[in-house]
């Protein structure tokens, strides 16, 4: 069995998902957190539960919102759970009119009820059950209150509702009747479908349209000119809105008084009002870049490092040694994965922190109010605040980020989107740059470091003007988001979030990693000669020395550090493991030594902006080709990144000699 | 022996290495990192947004 999760956006659809199954998905107050369809086990049961990404209607405006309408077309679930939020149930109710009519089993479920009860919303269930045709229940999802009566529910065999009739204007009715008859008799679709599609094509479900055209549906095509011009989506609309708006005052007792400004919209006057927003956002994360970076990652990290330099790395060397292992596995070992691998692990507690607090501001709901901060700034050059939320993700990783452009409406919004989230500065290059800030900053590690993300801020702005200039627009989309009310953060929801992504970290360093680190010592080790002792005969030297003059008027021309670099494009950790190797380095401390010795603070941070900004990784890179579906865009993507790494590298070594 | 073992161990850690980078651009090319945790088969399904079969 089947059920599928539909609802509109920011409604508790995967919070609920994550309580009724083992599995996890990552949970997100702000729209865009579910872009793929997720599947996870019902508790206890052989049931399979879908979550579906959040959408207003089942007339798609973006991508991901296609994803919805093709599921129901495609997989016709058992039973479809409607999670709507009971504090706005007159917007939400448009969707469950659109999947009544689809007439599969169906369980409405009031979500959020404790929002609805502060607003002073009482509902007749029974009333609401009778107008729908099926049954209502009602859940709070993150206090877990009324779960336990919801999973009987889905546990029990899903009984067959007859679906929806609502009863349109007469001239709608009768085009419904006659392209419902003629598609029964003509193509054999069976009935209740047959009017859902007439309905769903005249009120320009963009997806039916297609379909319809596909599989050559003559008495659709054929009226498609007289249902447009006689504006017959506007008509379902208005019939829907009037049907919601009668069963809504039978079955919801609205609050008798506008209920008093809530702690909400106080927090909201100071961080999302037209002067403090910014500020605030600012505030925000340089405190998170503390955390992370000054009071409790990098202390943390040290320890870290210590030990598996010190004590780890003695043992393994010394028990080598006894095994009989010979210089070269040794070397292999010790000087290639322990410190390699080692070394960009002992920045784990960083990325944990960070991903700690990011999941924090996730489950608190100020995520949302970011993009709405950023609406402004987004305006000036063209793009929408929709577009900043992709751009938000990249923060994690920018292949992620990049697959949430989908939620973008305009394709050249999406595409510009799309080409502006490598300059986010994903969490694959907070090991070099904690590595960096820790070498030639000690003391201002955090503002170094935030003003490193938003330089990548600052230069997707300017990218985003330049594209805006290239594809002449002049008109950008008003952003509609929903803000969730202000609460305290869920430490379950937390603690899955910084695991599940610190997990991916994990993972990546005993595979790519491990993978770059092996092969940057085979480079190290071996040169045109052979196996060789003195690495500055190896081929990593041969590279590094041959592309040297490219880099020196960016300020780092010595060889370790440019091979480093060209291994980044593995993945953005590598270039620390890279270091470690090929400075010979046992620990952190040796390679900060190391680094002082070669680089100067202005060229540290012509190196920051270069790592932040040169080339994006294959792995985003094959995303980029895959979302725009071009290889040019991707080559596009890789050589203006280049350029503009090289141009602002540069200009910072350069402004740094005047200071 | 000695000498064949450590050879051995050095050619199974180049061996998974080379391995992993194989897989790595194999992955990169389908538009997914190392670390992504996202699911095949349901990557398919959004991927077939085209058309509909059901209809």
């Amino acid at each position: 069995m089947e059920i599928a999760l539909i609802g509109n956006p920011n409604t508790g659809k995967t919070t609920l998902f994550n309580n009724l199954t083992d599995s996890y998905a990552t949970v997100g107050n702000w729209p865009g957190v579910t872009v793929n369809p997720k599947a996870g086990r019902l508790k206890g049961t052989a049931t399979d539960l879908i979550d579906l990404p959040g959408v207003y209607a089942l007339t798609p405006l973006t991508k991901d919102e296609e994803v919805v309408t093709l599921y129901l077309l495609d997989h016709c679930p058992d039973l479809i759970l409607n999670v709507t939020n009971a504090g706005q149930l007159k917007r939400n109710l448009l969707l469950t009119l659109e999947v009544r009519e689809f007439g599969q089993p169906m369980i409405l479920d009031l979500n959020m009820m404790d929002e609805a009860a502060q607003q002073g919303q009482h509902f007749d269930l029974a009333a609401l059950s009778q107008a729908l045709g099926c049954p209502v229940v009602t859940t709070n999802a993150r206090t877990r209150r009324g779960l336990a009566q919801l999973q009987a529910q889905l546990q029990a065999h899903p009984q067959p509702l007859a679906p929806l009739k609502l009863t349109y204007p007469p001239q709608v009715e009768q085009a419904l009747q006659q392209a419902t008859q003629a598609l029964t008799n003509d193509y054999h679709v069976p009935a209740p479908l047959a009017r859902w599609l007439s309905l769903q094509y005249m009120n320009q479900n963009q997806v039916v349209r297609r379909a319809a055209a596909f599989r050559n549906l003559q008495p659709l095509l054929e009226q498609r000119a007289t249902y447009d011009a006689q504006h017959f989506e506007e008509q379902i609309f208005n019939t829907r809105l009037a049907f919601i708006e009668k069963i809504l005052a039978h079955g919801q007792q609205a609050p008798a008084t506008r209920a008093a400004t809530t702690v909400s919209h106080r927090f909201d006057q100071l961080l999302t009002g037209p002067w403090l927003g910014l500020p605030c956002f600012i505030l925000i994360f340089w405190l998170i870049f503390k955390l992370a970076f000054d009071w409790v990652g990098t202390p943390l990290s040290d320890g870290l490092d210590a030990l598996l330099s010190g004590p780890v790395a003695a043992n393994v060397n010394h028990w080598l040694t006894l095994l009989g292992a010979l210089p070269p596995l040794r070397s292999l070992v010790v000087n290639g994965l322990l410190a390699g691998v080692g070394g960009v692990l002992v920045f784990l507690p960083q990325i944990i922190t960070l991903f700690a607090c990011i999941a924090i501001l996730e489950d608190s709901g100020y995520m949302a109010r970011a993009a709405l901060v950023m609406d402004r700034l987004m305006q000036i050059i063209g793009l929408n605040g929709k577009a900043f939320i992709p751009l938000l993700i990249g923060f994690g990783c920018n292949v992620t980020g990049i697959m949430a452009a989908r939620t973008v409406e305009q394709p050249q919004a999406r595409l510009v989107t799309t080409l502006l989230t490598p300059f986010m500065s994903c969490s694959a290059r907070l090991p070099v740059y904690s590595l960096i800030v820790a070498a030639f900053f000690p003391h201002h590690q955090a503002a170094v470091v935030l003003s490193i993300y938003f330089l990548g801020i600052g230069i997707a702005l300017l990218a985003a003007k330049g594209y805006q200039w290239y594809f002449h627009t002049t008109e950008s989309a008003a952003l509609i988001i929903e803000l969730p009310n202000y609460h305290r953060p869920r430490w379950d929801i937390i603690w899955h979030s910084t695991w599940d992504k610190s997990k991916g970290f994990l993972h990546k360093a005993g595979t790519v990693i491990f993978a770059g680190t092996v092969l940057i010592w085979a480079l190290t080790s071996f040169g045109p000669t052979g196996f060789v002792t003195d690495p500055t005969q190896s081929f990593a030297a041969g590279l590094g020395k041959l592309s040297a003059p490219c880099f020196a008027p960016l300020g780092f021309d010595h060889w370790q550090i440019i091979t480093a670099l060209f291994t980044g494009i593995l993945a953005k950790e590598v270039i620390t493991a890279s270091m470690m190797v090929m400075f010979h380095a046992t620990n952190q401390t040796v390679l900060i030594g190391a680094l002082s010795n070669y680089l100067t603070p202005g060229a540290a941070y012509a190196l920051l902006a270069f790592i932040l900004l040169y080339a994006p990784c294959f792995a985003t890179l094959g995303t980029i080709k895959q979302e725009t579906g071009s290889t040019k865009w991707m080559l596009w993507s890789l050589v203006s990144s280049l350029a503009i790494a090289y141009l602002v590298a540069g200009l910072i070594n350069l402004g740094s000699h005047w200071l | 022996m000695i000498v064949f073992t450590n050879l051995l161990i050095i050619a199974l850690i180049v061996g998974y290495a080379g391995w992993q980078l194989t897989k790595t651009f194999k992955r990169a090319k389908k538009g997914k990192c190392a670390a992504c945790a996202y699911d095949c088969v349901l990557k398919k399904a959004a991927a077939s947004r085209s058309d509909s079969a059901k209809i």
